[in-house]
């Protein structure tokens, strides 16, 4: 009895000190740097999977699925042509109305090298880190939407809090009509919530919301998410709006890190 | 380390409300079949390196499997002559207890917990336990 009583002591003693002061960082850097081997060898029944995917697919497949590529990559180009040529009138419209000049981004391709075992901390630890010019506070993407922000940067890999934790809340817009609001995580991969909504809010389902870019933490116009349901509950002011995140939170492996033209930029990073 | 590996081995969406807590099930397992070497103590020891591993403020895995630890310890003398139904039940109540213990500790801090699986984390742990409880069993009957 006395022991737990001790143990007791110390557990809310450590938890005070973690929660309240950064003395114990030092320790939780050190202790990440150890973890991080078993996050790898976790990590290799997916590997060898994926190994054994691309290895015993057949020749025939691999051809077509080249050919496939080959067509959506001209699609792609050809697109980007004509975005390239909507950028340039967006810019000098801008230019007319003296608004300041949309920031181009760079970005950084990495990979997912472990998933956090508890399942109300939605954070993932990416193959890239300090030596990288990876940054605290900076987004990442996947190739379908905002995935979350790095919270923790070590030399060789980093940590990201996903936008569905249920600490992240970050601002966003209605891309049909501008309309701004604050996405909240909660604890739920496929669930998003949006803050203090007012009835009258012109949001309707199947909106789709991109990153407002108010904070400064997130560039404007990556998509979050669609919202999904509207409910009003009653005697409630504000209406529960849910969102589905764009982002395939729980499956994707290879993220893009965003770096803004003009801030900090990576030697590797992609225009 | 098995456990470590299980623990961490990436599991999506829903399936993560599921995946029972398997360095809990090895603390609880060594704890019921070795109690004079293993106590609350090595209890505190996992939950410190839990809380690296979950990346959650140190000493919140600490008391929850000191806790579990002492719950087990206590109950270790009979737990072994008992079957492995009432064992696994024994399991499927620390678990609940655990992550009631843990939803507390995190409302401190203000972070919601969902406990709407509970029953399901409780009932895969208890089928759980049954691999562990075995794998246990050898290696310790191995050793003697």
């Amino acid at each position: 009895m006395r022991k737990i009583l001790i143990v007791g002591l110390l557990a809310f003693g450590l938890m005070t000190l973690d929660a309240y002061t950064t003395w114990l960082s030092p320790i939780h850097n050190v202790v990440d740097n150890l973890v991080r081997p078993f996050h790898w060898l976790s990590n290799i029944p997916s590997r060898v999977q994926e190994w054994g995917e691309i290895n015993t697919e057949p020749r025939a497949d691999i051809q077509k699925e080249n050919a496939r590529l080959t067509q959506e990559s001209l699609i792609h180009r050809g697109q980007l042509q004509r975005m390239s040529e909507l950028a340039a009138e967006n810019l000098r419209l801008r230019q007319l109305l003296n608004a300041t000049e949309l920031l181009m981004d760079s970005v950084l391709v990495t990979e997912v090298i472990g998933v956090s075992p508890n399942p109300q901390s939605h954070t993932v630890t990416i193959d890239r880190g300090r030596d990288d010019g990876v940054y605290a506070g900076q987004p990442i993407l996947d190739a379908e939407g905002l995935m979350g922000q790095i919270i923790s940067v070590y030399d060789s890999h980093s940590v990201a809090l996903l936008i569905t934790d249920s600490s992240h809340a970050l601002p966003v817009q209605v891309l049909r009509n501008g309309v701004r609001s604050i996405a909240e995580g909660t604890s739920d991969y496929n669930v998003m919530r949006l803050r203090f909504v007012s009835p009258t809010s012109d949001i309707r389902e199947g909106d789709q919301l991109v990153s407002s870019g108010l904070g400064g933490r997130f560039p404007v116009g990556y998509p979050v998410g669609t919202v999904t349901s509207i409910t009003q509950k009653p005697g409630k002011i504000f209406v529960d709006v849910e969102v589905d995140p764009s982002a395939e939170l729980d499956r994707s492996r290879h993220l893009l890190l965003v770096f803004k033209v003009g801030g900090r930029d990576a030697d590797g990073a992609l225009r | 380390m098995i456990a470590v590996f299980l623990q961490l081995v990436p599991s999506t969406g829903g399936w993560l409300l599921w995946k029972p807590n398997f360095l809990l099930l090895m603390v609880i397992a060594w704890i019921l079949y070795i109690p004079n070497q293993y106590g609350i103590g090595f209890a505190a020891l996992v939950g410190l390196f839990a809380d690296a591993l979950f990346r959650t403020p140190l000493g919140h895995y600490v008391l929850v499997f000191a806790l579990c630890g002492a719950v087990a310890y206590l109950l270790s003398r009979w737990l072994t002559y008992f079957s492995m139904f009432h064992r696994a039940f024994l399991v499927f109540v620390l678990v609940i207890l655990g992550e009631l213990v843990g939803a507390a500790l995190f409302s401190i801090w203000d972070i919601p917990k969902n406990l709407s699986h509970l029953h399901i984390l409780g009932l895969t742990s208890a089928i759980a336990w049954v691999l562990v409880d075995r794998f246990v069993a050898r290696i310790h009957l191995h050793h003697r």
